[in-house]
């Protein structure tokens, strides 16, 4: 070879190229995912790294299809040739195949486990308890900087704000994360808050890669989550994905925000609901009033004089309780309405016939007449009388009469 | 008063005045609690802020509540 020669870049490109391909060859690789990008060309890039180094790896579209989510921080295996990406003159490694480490092994003690667990009783329903209707103090356990936390507590400021969220941080994904997750589910199931134990506690973590889902695998988790006197709401990952923890759990939600959703009422729907009951109270005091009227005028049927206080419930019609009227808060039509009544009401109580029969006056009818004797000429010797006090009624025979 | 206290004491004022057995004075008495019930509880719910804490072990076996901010 001419030690003089010159390469273009393109021909010290291409020869890298053929060299890597040739000599190196197809190879197995093993390391940690790090960035993914997806393109819109439907082929996948990621870099791979380990303590020391990284590579930049791509996966072209139309191969056997990738198994598993590639998310940072899964150790994977790949399978292909190392290139150079002629027009950047960029290395990197063309992968054919790729796979998450130890797959196979992690599903076979996920299964083995919960057929344990299974078998000792902790999935049982009769185990499972409902949650509170109106819970006010909500226990979280998860990592204060995760997804999950967040959106708990934004779906609960939406949907239930009067709850009091109390959060039990943990690491969730690594080697402490088992034993950080059961003490802090521990801590929760005992926690007092004025006295009183929380209503439950949702248990979760956002999406992530099966490896980093791990811990709510974990048999201490499980055991915690059985062991804790609250209710447990096991949200972890995403829909798909189904953990021990989920099993033994009182109730499992898809995600945590499903979570929040589930285990709380909507406030808007209360609101509602308070609306409709004020309503059928509106309802309820205009049949009141109605049926007052009603007996009322078969009062009047009866005898006014007699029966003055009735006189009081003719002014129920003036309330005019319509339920539809009173739909949007209905203060404002009513007291209105109300003060009429009373106002009313005293009235009447103040012309009350029989207010005066209090102060020892008494009113006198001839027995079988309605309207009261008002001069001695109105009655004569022998005449049957009744007498109206104000407590009872006398009947007596007239003897004698002065009519001056 | 908790919410599901005022839901229920709302529903029992409801139907007692719904059998129409109270004379209208009681009744009247009634609904306007029920009415300031109402109010009350969905002011409750208009002016309910989530409150978002924090519990950590201070030290060993204690532990402390503190205010999370999560903005």
């Amino acid at each position: 070879m001419n030690e003089e020669r010159v390469y273009t870049v393109s021909e010290l490109n291409r020869v890298a190229r053929e060299l890597l391909e040739t000599e190196l060859g197809d190879v197995w690789m093993k390391g940690e995912v790090g960035d993914v990008s997806r393109a819109p060309s439907g082929h996948l890039y990621f870099t791979l790294k380990d303590a020391e180094a990284e590579i930049g790896v791509v996966r072209f579209r139309g191969r056997s299809p990738v198994l598993v989510a590639l998310e940072p921080g899964m150790v994977v295996l790949v399978f292909g040739r190392t290139t150079v990406y002629e027009p950047r003159g960029r290395y990197q490694f063309v992968a054919s195949l790729v796979q998450p480490v130890g797959a196979g092994l992690l599903h076979a003690a996920f299964e083995r486990l919960k057929e344990r667990l299974r078998e000792e009783g902790l999935f049982d329903a009769s185990h499972k308890r409902p949650l509170p209707r109106f819970p006010l103090r909500i226990g979280v356990v998860t990592s204060p900087s995760g997804a999950a936390f967040h959106d708990i507590t934004s779906v609960l400021s939406r949907r239930w704000p009067l709850a009091h969220v109390l959060l039990f941080p943990a690491s969730v994904q690594g080697e402490t994360a088992p034993g950080e997750l059961a003490a802090a589910l521990d801590r929760a199931g005992r926690f007092l808050l004025d006295g009183a134990l929380l209503d439950f506690v949702i248990l979760g973590r956002g999406g992530g890669a099966a490896e980093d889902l791990a811990a709510f695998n974990d048999e201490r988790v499980a055991r915690a989550v059985y062991a804790c006197p609250i209710p447990v709401v096991s949200a972890v990952g995403h829909d798909i994905d189904v953990s021990i923890s989920d099993f033994v759990a009182d109730v499992r939600a898809p995600t945590p925000s499903a979570a929040a959703e589930l285990a709380t009422p909507d406030c808007t729907e209360m609101a509602n609901l308070i609306k409709r009951a004020a309503a059928h109270l509106a309802i309820a005091i205009d049949s009141r009033c109605r049926s007052a009227e009603r007996a009322f005028h078969s009062a009047l049927r009866r005898s006014i004089v007699r029966e003055p206080r009735r006189l009081v419930e003719t002014c129920a019609q003036r309330l005019d309780f319509y339920a539809g009227r009173l739909l949007g808060f209905p203060n404002a039509v009513l007291e209105p309405r109300i003060a009429r009544f009373r106002h009313a009401d005293d009235l009447l109580r103040l012309t009350d016939p029989r207010r005066p029969l209090h102060r020892g006056y008494s009113i006198t009818y001839r027995v079988g007449e309605t309207s009261p004797v008002r001069c001695a000429a109105d009655v004569a010797p022998g005449d049957e009388i009744e007498t109206v006090l104000a407590e009872g009624r006398i009947q007596s025979r007239v003897e004698t009469r002065r009519t001056e | 008063m908790k919410i599901e206290e005022a839901l229920a004491k709302l529903e029992d004022i409801t139907s007692r005045l719904e059998r129409g057995e109270l004379a209208l004075d009681e009744a009247i008495q009634l609904f306007e609690e029920g009415l300031a019930l109402a109010a009350a509880t969905k002011k409750q719910l208009d002016e309910a802020r989530l409150r978002v804490d924090q519990v950590i072990e201070a030290a060993k076996g204690t532990l402390s509540v503190e205010p999370f901010d999560v903005s």
